[in-house]
């Protein structure tokens, strides 16, 4: 079965992780933009990591025949902070037209301020200008009161529900979502957020319409291979073939394909993987025969 | 000149460039290129917000036809995408100022400064011109180069602006070798044969024979045009490589060498010579050294 992993942030994983997506059947992966563990003090590093997305990981994850994708944002995290919050909002514009990027996101709240919540107003108003669906961060804490938090802002800012994805959420958060006409996505962890059994429990009791699950897998302790696992636990729980490729094929391809900019049938064939090639003169091999590797 | 045509009432007067790329784009896609122009005119930072969208609006597919003069240059059209003539035709109309060419390059991904590489045939020249040659002469992604060098004569008139002299193409030309792309896609290379060059592409061919690798075969081709110590024997040599396109070449080489006494190598190795065509270039080659 083909998988779309629809939330990983593979800037902070190693080759090892692409080799078993793509042998997990993980065809094409989607990138956050997001918060690198710990804030960035100018907004050159910004660039830096927007750049890095659409190029040199762009090109790593073609390297083992998956599919690169990304959303650009300022993150909920360093919407906070004011010494890159501006100038961060001011260069993202190129950055949505780039050609890979299918969203705008993660935006959202985190510690659930005013000013994430101007910043989060700037980038749906940012989205609907570039015509971009939007991935949502929610909070970790006082997780229900954000989810509310965030419904709200994007109800006022009449962005359009179908355009959005409320993400990391659980079993109270889906009742708030499920008839909303937005999309709900769920992160699947080893230890916090969700478990591939309670992602079971939910999707016998509310289907998988406008669902999304995600690994999120980042710098922490995760697993990017959290999808194929969920699939797994799915099969054995007798869930239909046909809703468990809703779920982690057509629906985040659904998704972002709201974009424009990706379809179902340029995934079809795996990314094109010539080992032969470099990215500015570096490869992702260490000595192998490209050939062999 | 003045112009009424779909989509460019703003473009008036168009420059002559503008009016033969507008040739090659249909009247949609005039318009969406007029209206894109409209939003940079009033707002120049939209500049590099509209540029990397311009292959998903105006297409991938390449253009076809063969050699035509476009604006100051020739180009081998079929070697151009609709999104490359699109994105010259709009830093032309909007007067891209070198600045805006090197942000849009720096800050591109892969295909977009592959785009804006291609625009640069098109666009006059000028510091930005150099400054993008110099970059892929340094670059290791071969569509950059071959986007900068490949398929015009862009070479040949940027060579004597200011900060690209001959030692600079010589440079250029030997990474063409380097990267064992056909010397005929950069047109009119021939202009730039000196002996310096053939130095370094005997050097070149003779660490990579060292090396066990495969030659350029344009080497034999160039150093003909213009020798230097060891040429006339590696021409020699070269007709009885094991390589057809070395054979034909270096017969090439030598035409171009025009050096009587070495018309005897030439005669020793044509009724030996299997290919009919190279035979046939050596039948010329030795007529023409006997006159």
């Amino acid at each position: 079965m083909l998988i779309f992993e629809p939330h990983i942030h593979m800037f902070s994983r190693i080759t090892d992780d692409y080799e078993r997506l793509c042998l997990a059947g993980v065809r094409a992966v989607l990138e956050p933009a997001f918060w690198l563990g710990q804030n960035r003090t100018s907004v050159g590093t910004f660039v830096d990591y927007f750049e890095t997305l659409v190029g040199w990981e762009h090109f790593r994850a073609q390297q083992f025949g998956i599919h690169h994708f990304c959303t650009m944002a300022l993150n909920p995290r360093e919407a906070n902070d004011e010494r890159v919050n501006k100038d961060v909002l001011a260069i993202l514009p190129r950055y949505c037209e780039k050609d890979s990027c299918v969203g705008i996101g993660e935006i959202g709240l985190d510690d659930q301020t005013p000013t994430e919540e101007k910043f989060m107003s700037l980038q749906l108003e940012l989205a609907r200008r570039h015509k971009l669906p939007v991935l949502v961060h929610t909070p970790h804490r006082d997780k229900k009161r954000g989810f509310e938090r965030c419904i709200a802002i994007i109800k006022e800012s009449g962005f359009p529900m179908e355009r959005v994805l409320l993400d990391h959420g659980n079993e109270e958060t889906i009742k708030l979502t499920r008839n909303l006409g937005c999309w709900s996505g769920f992160s699947i962890y080893p230890n916090t957020k969700m478990d591939p059994a309670r992602m079971v429990s939910i999707v016998l009791e509310y289907g998988v319409d406008h669902m999304i699950v995600n690994s999120a897998a980042d710098w922490g302790v995760s697993d990017p291979l959290m999808v194929p696992r969920t699939v797994a636990k799915l099969e054995q729980a007798l869930v239909p073939r046909e809703a468990i490729e809703q779920l982690v094929w057509k629906n985040p391809i659904g998704f972002f394909a709201q974009s424009g900019r990706l379809n179902e049938t340029m995934l079809l064939k795996p990314a094109r993987a010539n080992l032969r090639e470099t990215f500015e003169g570096n490869s992702v091999l260490r000595g192998q025969d490209p050939d062999r590797a | 000149m003045t112009t009424a045509c779909r989509g460019c009432i703003l473009l008036a007067p168009m420059s002559k460039t503008i009016t033969e790329l507008s040739a090659h784009l249909a009247p949609e896609l005039l318009d969406l290129a007029g209206s894109m122009l409209a939003e940079i005119r009033a707002d120049r930072s939209q500049l590099p917000v509209l540029f990397p969208g311009l292959p998903r609006r105006f297409g991938r597919d390449a253009k076809t036809g063969g050699r035509v003069a476009i604006g100051p240059g020739t180009v081998e059209l079929r070697a151009f995408r609709t999104c490359d003539l699109a994105a010259a035709f709009l830093l032309l109309s909007c007067h891209a100022t070198d600045a805006e060419l090197w942000d849009l390059y720096a800050h591109g991904d892969i295909e977009e400064r592959a785009m804006l590489l291609r625009s640069l045939h098109f666009l006059p020249l000028g510091p930005a011109t150099v400054r993008l040659l110099g970059e892929v002469q340094r670059t290791n992604v071969v569509l950059h180069f071959e986007a900068a060098l490949c398929d015009s004569d862009l070479l040949a008139r940027t060579v004597g602006q200011p900060g690209l002299d001959q030692a600079g193409a010589n440079k250029l030309l030997l990474k063409l070798a380097f990267l064992d792309l056909p010397l005929h896609r950069v047109l009119a290379a021939e202009r730039h044969a000196n002996p310096d060059l053939s130095r370094m592409l005997q050097d070149l061919a003779t660490e990579r024979e060292a090396a066990g690798r495969a030659v350029w075969r344009d080497t034999w081709r160039l150093i003909g045009m213009s020798p230097t110590a060891g040429t006339a024997a590696r021409l020699v040599g070269g007709l009885e490589h094991g390589d057809d396109g070395v054979r034909a070449a270096a017969a090439e080489g030598l035409l171009a060498l025009n050096r009587k006494d070495l018309r005897p190598f030439a005669a020793e190795r044509l009724p030996r010579e299997p290919r009919a065509e190279i035979r046939a270039q050596l039948q010329n080659l030795v007529q023409r050294l006997a006159t």
